[in-house]
């Protein structure tokens, strides 16, 4: 019974880091220009298509990763410049239904150029470690046990410990770098930190980019544990969002908090009934919002859609 | 709909009215030629007017989210949800306990209004996206209970088969015309409602809540009860659409209530711009039917089967166009 | 005002232009000197988009190879025979759209498809109010064919399936006990989960969990935490290979060292690339036919597959392969250049009608297909096979007949 829940809280703190590495990218863009990026999903969809083209023609996996988070904090930009950044003064909506429109066009796009199969990391040029299989005797290589018969891949370790050191380094540059000052004082009046001098639509761009590279590790890392297909950014990006939204939109430690809440909500879920897997982590939401009207961290603001 | 009755639109009108003839008309027309070896390519009467009758059923759709988003200027991205009560409440009726349709579909509609005001409730104080991503919940909550409560439909996956189509004197209606003009008398109403309740005491009300809440409510607007009746006039519309899908279909199942309906049905509010009744009917024209004719355009013009598939692509394409050169929407009003 | 004029008119503008005819070919005057009379449509309806464009996407390759294999050996009565693929996306709501396309060309004399039973059933009253013959090589829903005269399939029905692995495992494989069952939350996996359950009941099989997943997702581990919790001796997993593959790999992970059976959704080279070779071995999945060595024809249309594709064939491919050449075989019967198109569409009806013994069966790779009354296919048998060395081999004892 316990050796059950701590296995099913490790699964959902596993599924909780790469929800919250997803959740911090639509934070901070929405943090700054009070948009959902819907296209966020397919950002992170790109970042592992695109580690997976590298790694197919002999990068290296350790190459192979920072390469795709440089191309897609630069699709982020590109995105940013041509489909955003015009529509800054139009109607909040408006650039709601071209993110939507975005996230149609890559998903569409991704099927065309590499197909609705989906697709695995070779695993023969991966790290040996990431590699567990189960041998004849039972036995999990490459795994730790846990009491009570539970198996826990390196891989899943990995996982989470990279998205806890990228957090970190995350939060260290929002709070301790002038990029990161910039930014935290668009999000706070975007007018105002122009007249001061700082050239906001460099901030955005900014924050597109490090959205965009966070969502491509989380992409790379579904990658790894599980399968490359173009329509992978739609389930877990919108679970995604709930997370940013339920830690408080437009807060990075309530994209963390959501993040791993939503995770461990959906495997509890399961746990109960497993037909209802999502909707237990929209449940726990819809309650966490209704107490909280303005998420877990979120400033009580009386913005409007 | 202020408009006069001017030549203009009476001739709008009378087009509008006998659609059906004229596409029957070219299918007879097609036919003689055939005779003559000339082929020009009509894709088919039924084929048409069903597409005229989706994006009917979707103009329906986007006239009653306008009512919450654009009117009431919050962001809706659960109504699916009472398209999917409608739908069902209608479907299993009828095709379980053999109501006839004209009970099925106020019955849907009412139900569909209970939800609607039960959904009111916990969200009146909620704002912006947080009452975005909790109308998205529950309409996740209704699709998930369709695929997953089968003693509802008795058939995995929500399915319900055979749903009766209506009738009256012993006249079945389940030609595609006869949906037409269905749809069109139900699309009618619900704009003709609309627009009293844009032009009385209502509708300023609403958008007062919209341009600003707290000044709205300093003026003497009980903003509870009117966001509330946004609510249940919002929801009803759409359960109107979900019992006319049902028997339109005839077989329906959970994945007709997808999400993704949501999005779209939000995508032709905006893009006809928000508050607008013209604007939430002629993006829902234009999205409804655009899927199809690119697959029209596609298939014709290009021997790559994979470029016919990509028509998302273009569809996708031609959103962020439009918002480019449009970001207020089609019609736009300035305020 | 003036410019959403502009918007409309280019929007009729398009419209106009996709109502062109489409430009004649210029290199096919070989075969083409009489003009389309000559030429016999059949549409293929399949979701080529969606997210079960992987099926669409085999049942596009077994319905070319059918059509080149006919065109090659003259076509149907020399006339040619061309294959119209439709996308349906997997939707219900465009199946129906694409259906009244289909039944409103009049070139079209008979339609292979849907896939998804959900589409077979949005296409049905179509097909029935304009009288066009549905032959479906996918929907295995057990109530796809009911009350359509127009509807048939030429595959096992969810029932028939989810009885035979339940016997299976009860007679043949004596030692496992106790099974879980982990389904696929949409028409396929719930139906076959509901025969498999409800035949355990009647076996001395003890069902210790019921888990589902949703199409399209990757991640089970929570589902597999509380199935290893329950410790079953075989888990059946009533899905397709796209989560499978991924299900059977995440489950040895876990350290879940129990017998995996499938379905024939499974029957796929995907299931064992996904899953990797050590994961997937000893796996049991029935399929409705076997490429097994002794059946030459089976073999033959498999090397012809891979000739003509590369890829090896899977089940869809070969059930699509075999509706498109019962098709084939009943225009061939049944087509009259005279007759006007509504009794060309009827008569193919009455031909798969009328084949409803054995005797009269078509004979194709899947094994012999004739319908009862509903135009289900009856009497199909199914094969067990198991993947050795990263392989699907038969299995060593079959079941042949069923209580």
């Amino acid at each position: 019974m316990w050796a059950q829940i701590l296995e099913q809280l490790i699964n959902g703190l596993v599924l909780g880091g790469i929800y919250a590495l997803i959740a911090v990218g639509y934070t901070m863009v929405y943090g700054i220009i009070q948009l959902i990026n819907f296209a966020h999903g397919e950002i992170y969809m790109f970042g592992a298509y695109i580690a997976l083209m590298l790694i197919t023609v002999g990068t290296p996996f350790w190459i192979a990763l920072p390469l795709s988070m440089l191309l897609c904090a630069i699709l982020g930009m590109f995105i940013d410049f041509i489909a955003y950044k015009p529509l800054r003064n139009a109607p909040r909506l408006s650039a709601l239904i071209t993110a939507i429109g975005i996230s149609l066009a890559l998903q569409n796009l991704a099927r065309m150029i590499w197909s609705a199969r989906p697709r695995q990391f070779p695993s023969e040029v991966l790290p040996s470690f990431f590699l567990s299989e189960i041998t004849e005797t039972g036995k999990v290589i490459n795994a730790v046990p846990l009491p009570g018969g539970g198996i826990l891949p390196f891989r899943d370790v990995f996982i989470f410990l990279l998205a806890v050191v990228l957090m970190i380094v995350l939060n260290m540059l929002i709070y301790l770098t002038k990029i990161g000052k910039a930014m935290r004082a668009c999000a706070q009046n975007q007018v105002a930190s122009n007249l001061m001098g700082i050239k906001t639509n460099q901030v955005i761009a900014a924050t597109f980019a490090i959205g965009s590279a966070l969502g491509a590790v989380a992409g790379i890392m579904v990658g790894l544990s599980e399968v490359v297909t173009p329509t992978m950014g739609y389930y877990k990006g919108v679970a995604a969002f709930a997370a940013a939204v339920l830690g408080g939109i437009g807060s990075i430690s309530g994209a963390i908090v959501g993040g791993i809440v939503i995770g461990i909500a959906e495997v509890f879920g399961a746990d109960i009934h497993s037909g209802y897997r999502i909707a237990f982590a929209y449940i726990i939401m819809i309650l966490v919002i209704l107490i909280r009207p303005s998420g877990i961290f979120g400033k009580a603001t009386s913005k409007r859609a | 709909m202020r408009d006069k009755l001017t030549p203009r639109n009476i001739i709008l009108c009378l087009c509008i009215c006998s659609l059906p003839w004229l596409m029957y008309s070219i299918d007879g027309i097609e036919k003689l030629l055939s005779a003559y070896r000339i082929d020009f390519g009509w894709p088919g009467g039924d084929y048409v007017i069903r597409i005229l009758v989706r994006a009917c059923l979707y103009m329906l759709l986007a006239v009653g989210l306008n009512i919450v988003c654009g009117f009431t200027g919050l962001l809706d991205l659960g109504y699916v949800a009472f398209y999917l009560i409608g739908g069902y409440t209608a479907g299993i009726l009828m095709q379980r306990l053999g109501v006839p349709y004209w009970f099925a579909l106020p019955i849907a509609m009412v139900h569909g209004t209970i939800w609607g005001l039960l959904r009111g409730i916990p969200t009146l104080r909620l704002t912006g996206d947080y009452f975005a991503i909790v109308t998205f919940g529950f309409a996740e909550l209704f699709f998930r209970i369709i695929r997953n409560e089968q003693w509802l439909t008795g058939i995995p996956n929500g399915q319900l088969r055979g749903i009766p189509s209506p009738s009256i004197f012993g006249i079945t209606f389940d030609q595609n015309w006869h949906n037409y003009y269905h749809i069109l008398i139900l699309l009618f109403l619900v704009v003709f409602l609309n627009y009293r309740l844009q032009n009385s005491r209502v509708g300023r009300a609403w958008v007062a809540i919209r341009e600003d809440e707290q000044a709205a409510e300093s003026m003497g607007i009980n903003v509870g009860r009117y966001k509330s009746l946004a609510f249940a006039v919002s929801a009803a519309i759409g359960a109107i659409g979900g019992a006319f899908i049902a028997q339109f279909q005839v077989n329906i199942s959970a994945p007709f209530f997808e999400f993704w309906e949501s999005i779209l049905i939000l995508c032709m509010v905006v893009l006809g711009g928000m508050g607008s009744i013209r604007g939430a009917m002629l993006g829902a024209a234009i999205l409804g039917s655009l899927g199809e004719i690119l697959r029209e355009v596609l298939t014709r013009f290009t021997d790559f089967p994979e470029l016919a598939g990509s028509r998302y692509l273009i569809f996708g394409i031609i959103l962020i166009l439009l918002m480019r050169f449009r970001p207020g929407g089609l019609i736009y009003k300035k305020t | 005002m003036r410019n959403w004029i502009v918007v409309l008119l280019l929007v009729s503008l398009v419209t106009v232009w996709g109502c062109q005819p489409p430009e004649k070919k210029t290199d096919d005057t070989a075969t083409d000197t009489q003009d389309t009379q000559q030429e016999l449509r059949v549409a293929v309806a399949a979701p080529i988009t969606g997210s079960a464009a992987a099926f669409g996407d085999m049942i596009k390759k077994g319905a070319l190879l059918k059509e080149k294999e006919i065109n090659d050996a003259g076509g149907i009565n020399g006339m040619k025979l061309t294959l119209l693929f439709r996308d349906d996306a997997g939707k219900g709501s465009e199946a129906s759209l694409v259906a009244e396309r289909i039944a409103n060309d009049n070139t079209i004399l008979a339609v292979v498809g849907h896939f998804n039973s959900a589409c077979s059933l949005a296409g049905q009253s179509i097909y029935d109010r304009v009288g066009i013959v549905e032959l479906s090589p996918g929907s295995t829903a057990v109530n796809v064919c009911e009350g359509s005269k127009w509807t048939f399939r030429n595959l096992y029905r969810d029932d028939f399936q989810g009885k035979f692995i339940a016997q299976y495992i009860d007679n043949v494989l004596t030692e496992l006990e106790s099974v879980a069952v982990f389904f696929d939350n949409d028409d396929y996996g719930r139906g076959l989960r509901n025969a498999f359950v409800a035949e355990i009941e009647n076996t001395e099989l003890k069902l210790v969990a019921s888990e589902a997943y949703e199409r399209d997702t990757t991640n089970f581990k929570a589902q597999l935490t509380s199935i290893k919790s329950k410790k079953p001796d075989a888990i059946f997993i009533s899905g397709l290979y796209t989560e499978a593959g991924l299900i059977v790999k995440q489950a040895r992970e876990a350290g879940i060292t129990s017998q995996f059976f499938g379905a024939d959704g499974i029957d796929n080279a995907d299931f064992l690339t996904t899953a990797g070779t050590k994961a997937v071995e000893g796996t049991y999945i029935t399929t409705p036919f076997l490429f097994g060595a002794d059946d030459v024809k089976a073999q033959e249309m498999a090397s012809n597959f891979e000739n003509l594709h590369g890829v090896p064939p899977d089940t869809w491919a070969a059930l699509t392969y075999d509706a498109v050449g019962m098709i084939a075989e009943a225009l061939e019967k049944t087509y009259k250049l005279e007759a006007s198109i509504e009794d060309k569409r009827s008569a193919i009806r009455e031909h798969l009608a009328a084949i409803d013994t054995p005797e009269e069966g078509y004979n194709g790779i899947t094994g012999l297909t004739y319908f009862d009354y509903k135009g289900d296919t009856v009497d199909k048998p199914a094969y067990v096979k198991i993947v050795k060395e990263g392989k699907f081999v038969a299995a060593d004892k079959q079941l042949t007949n069923l209580n």
